[in-house]
This record gives structure tokens, C-alpha cells and sequence, in this order.
């Protein structure tokens, strides 16, 4: 459908991207493999971008958290707040506090830059995890986690769990009031574990709680170990995806072995640069408008204090409200005891974890489908498995709501006990009528081809000379004006005619029209 | 445009008006700031004048003596605590915190608009004091507590060892070790069991905030081993919180990582799956 404009104004960035390419080739002769690189071709289904939404997170945690490493001393040596220069938060002056505290204090008040650096650090990695969670459901419910891709679903997983670990060790590093007690709770679950747990704290903490080696380890581990393996898994699950090809819902003229979409320049990297300037501009708009975490009003901390409302970062909130929901019993059996945290801090998310990571085998299993796939699923084809998401997801909102419980009985004027009571039940009923309603939900939705909220996508629509309109491929039965007349041979998917050099929107004639 | 502005400005006389308006303005902000804060110095006392208490013995019969009883010794309707050894920390407590006079016995005292004007619970509270010389029975109570002053040099250590004031920062460690497992570590309230509610400090004055301790209104207990100087540096806090500088922004409620997980997401993740909605295409 392109037209002789189009076509040359096409031409003519290719010649650009060209002339860039012999300017490379010149000097180093990659110029193969930059054009086979630039010319890849990407599908642009929105959903497939909320991936990216977090590795931009990713990078603007990279350069703020190198801007914040300046200023900050991993040190828990006491020191007494004193300041004689620059702002000083009065209220601290002359209390006894970690040099990592202080730094924090300092780099919030004194530090050019340093607040907002700070809070843009943070809204960046609630934002990261958020994405992080939207991505792995989106691979889920449309199973592109088949084969040939469970290693990138592994690796994924792996990924999400080191994340959220490194949301936690920064989260600890402040040293203050919310940061110790969250440490106190994780030192609580580690010594739990049976048997070995006594001396694993031991060892993670250089000894007794709090100690003073502590923070220098997390130091180590947010600043290098965590980050060093959040690049590499992030560089292979990328390199897995580049080689394996990007997959796509289906639709008129897709198949298992080609890709329609933009190609990475100029389209493609116009969009995913728009979208990573877009996710600094948020995180920093944010950082620069909304407080997070005023670690001087929550003060130093120390093992005698304690603030109500103490909460971890939402990303691991459902573990903080198992622990909460988790009934109070105790396990023994040949003269040892299995202590109570143990059970919903570590063995609870850890057979989940592991459903999760055996989840495509397990899938395998379910539809008798061994062969690979690089189509996706559309949700409502395969009830069960969206069932089994949706459940995942109710779970884990419940869990997430229960470690805000305080709060939520506070705002909503029920008693403490009332909430846990509701949300132990919702925690258990909610997931199994989560289940029940998407899967009639699917088969229903599978029944009548309906999109819920959009008008019947694929097939293609054919005008016959006489002026009459026809569809082929497409089962929907709705009302015949949900599809415009003028979409006319371009067929309901990419709806706007043609958009640029290396999109492909033209349509396949089919094989017999029909009558 | 704003070349004539400024020809205007450097027309002395339009800014005559404003000058006078300014003046008077500063002029009445002054006067009204004075008296008030003397007004408030003496409303702290408790008066022990005859017409002040005979005044609050008639009010008190009005709207207290059915459940406390004809001279505060309580037990009449429920629970209803004897009056007679609370002192005027507890009648002005609970009644300038609006948490008495309650509508049914068995309602929970929690804060609302106080029912009584200043006047009248100044008589309250004088006869709520002399309650022990008029029965003859039981100890006085505390007395309503003057809060010291802050001391001049907060920003130094120096202020440390300054005699007969108080510094934010005593009050900021006794209030997270003695406050703010319950009232939060920013005073803004949380839940306890069995549906007891602890409220938000960010209404309560200064007074209010000195007399909690003394007077232990339930479930907070009664904090004995604090000092009258500690008393005072914990209200200088929570009032210092009231205007604390805030740097960073909106304060989303100052209820931690709940407030700012919603805002993450709703307002920031949701922005940018709508951006990438805008940007990709749509199946």
C-alpha cells in the first residue's frame, strides 16, 4: 500500500543508515553486522515494551545509584551528628548514629543533587519491579514461555529474584529506623531455617544483631556482587531473545517462522528511545515532586526502637504478609524445633518459586504439546493456564495487601484481628475463585471470540465489486459494525494504513475467498 | 508588556497602597500574635478562683455527674473512672481533645471537636482540681503541665548541656523509643488489637501532647518514669514535626512504603503502560 512518497522517503533513510554503516565499515569492517543488526525486525505489540519500561528503570538506577555511591560510607562506626557547615537537620544534632546513616542524612541535605538522586533511586526501583512483575505475567498468560524459550523464562525468574534482593539490601543500607527493622525480620527467617539457620546468621551477619560488619557486606553486595549479576543474567536473557527472535500474537499473515513488525532503525529505536526518555521523565518527576522514604524523620536506628507502620517496599510485601497471615503454630519433632517464620518466610515462597521455575514442563505435561512455538497464545485459548495465572496473581495481592494490614484496618475502621481474619480467608478462597471465574471467563470468551473490551481482531475483510463486505478468517459473529468499512483490504489488525519502510502490513490474499 | 510594568513600578506613587496595606497587615499579624500567645500562657494554669470552679460544679452536674458520679467518684454507668485523684491534666485532656463528653457510655473516648468552649472547660478543670479539697478523699492528680521552652542553640551541640530548656533532638530519641512504636515514627497513628484506634499527633497542641503521658488516656499507659523536661522535649517535637522541613516533595501521608508502593504504581508505573500503549501498537 505504500505509496511513491513513502517508498522514497524511505529510501532516503536507508541511504542515511547506510552512509553510517560505510563510516564504521571503514574503520572497522562490521558494517554486516551493524546493517544485519539495524535491519532486525521487531514486533511492536504494545505489551511487548512494558519489558522495557523496566530495563530503562534499570538504567536510571545504574547512574543515580554510581551518583549516591559517591557520597555514601558503608560503615556502621558511631559517630555523633555535628555538623558545622551546610544544612543541618536539628533534630538529630548530637545523636549517636551509624557513618552510614549520617552519609544518608548528608547526602540528602548537603549533597547537590543528592535528594533527589536519592528519591529518583528509589521511585526507579518500585517502578522496575513493577514492570518486572507486568512482564512476567504478560509471558505467562500468553505463553511465551514454551518452547524453545524455558531457559529465557528461567532466567527471567532469576532475574526478578535478584532484583528484588537488591531492592531490599538498598532499601537496608540507610541504616535507619525502617531499615533495621527490616533486617531484624530477615535475621528472624534466616535463623529459622532448621539446623543450620543459627549459624548462617551467624556468618551473613559477622555475628550477634545488629553487629557492625553488616553493612559493609550489603554494601558489597548492592554496589557489585547483585548489580554484576543483574547485567550478565539481563545481557544473556537479552542475547537468548535477539537469537531466538521476539514472539507475537497471532494474526492475518503470521506465522511460526516469519516476524512482521519495525525494523530496530529507524522505527523500532525511535519508539524504544521515546519510551526510555519517557521512563526517566516519570522517575524524575516523581523523585522531584513526591517524598520517599524521609529516612531523618525515621531516625538512626537502633535494636530498642521501633516504629508502627513499618513496612518493606511493596515488591516484597507478599512475603512480609505471609509472615503476617501465617497462624501461629509450632513444629517439633526429634527434639528439634522448627521455629514459625520458617514456614511462610522461606518454605512458602520457595515451593512456589519452584512451581514457577518448573512451570513450562509442567505445562508441557498439561497440554501434551512438546514442540516449540513461537506464536503466542491468546489467554482465553488455554483456560487452565490463566486460571492458574489468575489465581498466582489474586495470592499474591492478598499477600501484598496483608503487609500493608495496619494500615488498611486503620483506613478502613475495622479491627486489626478483623483484617487478618479476612484476608487468611481471601487468601485462600480468593485464588480458587479467581481460578473458577477466568476459566468460564476464557471458555466463554473462546466460545464467542469477543475481545472484552476491544472490537474482534484478525481475519481479513474483502469488498465485493458490487459494494458488499465479506471476512474471511475471522469467527467473530458480533454486530457488523464493530469493523469500519473504510478498514477496506488492510483487514481489522493494524487498522491505519501503511506506516513505514519495514513494516508489513499488506495482507495475504486468501487462498479461496469464500464464495 | 513588561517594559510598561516596570515604568510603572519606578512610578513611585503606585506603590504607596500596597506599602500602607503591607504595614498594617505586619501591624496586625504582630498584635494578634502577641496577645495570643499570652492568652495561651494563661490559659495552662489551672485557676483555683471560687467563681471558676462554682461555674464548672454547674457543668459538671450538666453533662458529666450522670456516669461520674455526684463528686467524680465514678462507677455510676459502666466503667465510668472516679474523678477525684485524675487531676486537670486529665479533664483538660480529654475535654479540649473533644474525647468527652461522650454521646453513650459505651462509646470509644476517641478525638473529635471539643464539645466545650475554652472558657467553660477552664471551669472544668478548676473544679476537676479541687475535687480532692472538696471531697476529702483520694490524692490530687497532675496539675496541666507547662511545657519548657526550646533551648536558643538547637543547631550545635552546645544546646546539650544548656540548663532549664529542652532540644528537638532529646525529644526525637524519647519519642522513637517511647512513641513511636505505636504513633508511628512521623506521630501519624496507626491500629492496635481489639479495634483500638491510635491516633494521628498531627492535630494535637502542644499541651494536649505534654498531658497524654501524665494522664495515660486508654490503652496508652501512664508514663511515669519520664521526667517533666522529657515531657516537654517529646511536645516540642511533635510540634516541630507539625512544620518540620520537608524537603522532597509532597509527604504522601507520611505512612511509609504502603503510600509509596500505591503511588509507584498508579502513578507511576500506570503512566508508562499507558505511554507504551500510546507507543506500541495495539493487537
Amino acid at each position: 500500500m505504500s505509496t511513491t512518497e513513502e517508498r522514497m522517503s524511505a529510501q532516503k533513510r536507508m541511504r542515511l543508515a547506510r552512509s553510517g554503516t560505510d563510516t564504521v565499515d571503514e574503520r572497522l569492517g562490521s558494517s554486516k553486522f551493524l546493517t544485519s543488526v539495524l535491519d532486525k525486525i521487531f514486533p511492536d505489540h504494545w505489551s511487548f515494551m512494558v519489558g522495557e519500561i523496566a530495563m530503562d528503570s534499570l538504567i536510571v538506577l545504574i547512574i543515580t545509584g554510581i551518583y549516591l555511591a559517591l557520597f555514601y560510607v558503608p560503615s556502621s562506626k558511631e559517630v555523633v551528628y555535628a555538623p558545622t557547615s551546610g544544612h543541618v537537620y536539628i533534630p538529630l544534632v548530637g545523636q549517636r548514629m551509624s557513618e552510614a546513616y549520617q552519609s544518608v542524612i548528608n547526602i540528602s541535605f548537603n549533597v547537590r543533587f543528592g535528594l533527589i538522586m536519592r528519591q529518583a533511586h528509589h521511585w526507579a526501583a518500585l517502578i522496575f519491579l513493577a514492570a518486572v512483575f507486568f512482564h512476567m505475567a504478560r509471558i505467562f498468560f500468553t505463553g511465551a514461555f514454551r518452547k524453545p524459550r524455558e531457559m529465557n523464562w528461567i532466567i527471567g525468574l532469576l532475574l526478578w529474584q535478584i532484583v528484588a534482593l537488591e531492592g531490599f539490601t538498598g532499601y537496608s543500607l540507610p541504616d535507619d529506623l525502617l531499615s533495621g527493622t527490616g533486617l531484624r525480620v530477615i535475621y528472624s527467617i534466616v535463623e529459622s531455617i532448621p539446623f543450620v539457620g543459627t549459624w548462617l546468621v551467624y556468618a551473613l551477619w559477622g555475628g550477634r544483631f545488629p553487629g557492625t560488619s553488616l553493612i559493609p557486606r550489603l554494601f558489597v553486595v548492592h554496589e557489585f556482587l547483585f548489580p554484576l549479576l543483574i547485567i550478565g543474567l539481563l545481557t544473556a536473557h537479552l542475547m537468548i531473545l535477539w537469537h531466538q527472535k521476539h514472539t507475537d500474537f497471532p494474526g492475518p499473515g503470521k506465522t511460526e517462522t516469519n516476524i512482521r513488525g519495525s525494523r530496530i532503525w529507524p522505527q523500532y529505536a525511535l519508539k524504544a528511545g521515546g519510551l526510555m526518555m519517557l521512563v526517566a521523565a516519570v522517575i524524575f518527576l516523581l523523585a522531584g515532586f513526591v517524598q520517599i522514604n524521609p529516612v531523618w524523620i525515621y531516625g538512626p536506628y537502633h535494636p530498642y526502637t521501633i516504629s508502627a507502620g513499618a513496612q518493606p517496599d511493596w515488591y516484597l510485601g507478599w512475603q512480609d504478609g505471609a509472615v503476617r497471615l501465617w497462624p501461629h503454630f509450632e513444629f517439633r519433632s526429634f527434639g528439634h524445633e522448627i521455629a514459625n517464620p520458617f514456614f511462610p518466610g522461606l518454605l512458602m515462597p520457595g515451593i512456589l518459586l519452584n512451581i514457577m521455575f518448573a512451570w513450562p514442563w509442567i505445562d508441557k505435561k498439561i497440554y501434551k504439546d512438546y514442540g516449540p512455538h513461537n506464536l503466542l497464545d491468546r489467554p482465553r485459548d488455554k483456560p487452565f493456564r490463566t486460571g492458574v495465572g489468575v489465581a498466582a496473581v489474586v495470592f499474591f495481592v492478598v499477600l501484598t495487601m496483608a503487609s500493608g494490614s495496619d494500615i488498611l484496618a486503620n483506613n478502613l475502621h475495622v479491627s486489626y484481628e478483623a483484617i487478618i481474619v479476612i484476608l487468611d480467608y481471601l487468601a485462600v478462597l480468593g485464588p480458587l475463585a479467581g481460578f473458577v471465574i477466568a476459566y468460564k471467563a476464557c471458555q466463554r470468551l473462546s466460545q464467542t471470540d469477543f475481545h472484552p473490551i476491544q472490537r474482534p481482531v484478525g481475519g481479513v475483510i474483502y469488498r465485493t465489486p458490487d459494494g458488499g463486505y465479506h471476512t474471511v478468517g475471522d469467527v467473530h459473529h458480533g454486530p457488523s459494525h464493530d469493523v469500519p468499512a473504510d478498514a477496506g483490504a488492510n483487514g481489522g489488525h493494524n487498522g491505519t494504513a501503511s506506516h513505514a519502510e519495514g513494516h508489513v502490513d499488506e495482507t495475504v490474499p486468501a487462498p479461496t475467498a469464500g464464495d | 508588556m513588561i517594559m510598561r510594568l516596570l515604568k510603572n513600578l519606578r512610578n513611585r506613587r503606585v506603590l504607596i497602597g500596597p506599602f500602607i496595606l503591607f504595614g498594617l497587615a505586619l501591624v496586625a499579624f504582630s498584635v494578634l500574635t502577641l496577645t495570643q500567645s499570652t492568652a495561651k500562657a494563661q490559659e495552662a494554669l489551672v485557676s483555683t478562683n471560687p467563681n471558676d470552679i462554682a461555674a464548672g460544679a454547674v457543668l459538671y452536674s450538666e453533662h458529666c455527674q450522670s456516669c461520674h458520679g455526684y463528686q467524680g467518684e465514678g462507677g455510676v454507668v459502666g466503667g465510668a473512672p472516679a474523678l477525684v485523684d485524675k487531676g486537670a491534666a486529665a479533664a483538660n485532656f480529654y475535654l479540649t481533645t473533644g474525647r468527652m463528653p461522650l454521646n453513650a457510655a459505651n462509646n470509644e473516648a476517641i478525638r473529635h471537636h471539643a464539645f466545650f468552649n475554652p472558657a467553660q472547660i477552664r471551669e472544668l478543670d478548676a473544679y476537676i482540681n479541687a475535687l480532692p479539697q472538696i471531697t476529702g478523699i483520694g490524692g490530687s492528680g497532675p496539675t496541666i503541665p507547662s511545657v519548657e521552652p526550646l533551648c536558643a542553640n538547637q543547631g550545635t551541640l552546645a544546646a546539650q548541656s544548656e540548663k532549664g530548656c529542652v532540644t528537638l533532638s532529646e525529644g526525637q530519641q524519647l519519642f522513637s523509643i517511647n512513641c513511636a512504636q505505636c504513633h508511628q515514627a512521623a506521630g501519624s497513628g496507626n491500629i492496635l488489637s481489639n479495634g483500638n484506634v491510635i491516633p494521628s499527633l498531627n492535630n494535637a497542641n502542644i499541651t494536649q501532647v505534654a498531658e497524654a503521658p501524665l494522664v495515660g488516656p486508654k490503652p496508652m499507659p501512664i508514663f511515669t518514669e519520664l521526667s517533666h523536661a522529657q515531657i516537654s522535649a517529646i511536645a516540642q517535637y511533635v510540634i516541630y514535626l507539625h512544620h518540620a522541613p520537608n524537603p522532597g516533595g509532597f509527604a504522601i501521608g507520611r505512612i511509609g512504603p504502603v503510600a509509596e508502593g500505591f503511588v509507584a504504581i498508579l502513578g507511576g508505573f500506570c503512566l508508562l503502560w499507558f505511554a507504551a500503549r500510546m507507543i506500541g501498537n495495539r493487537g
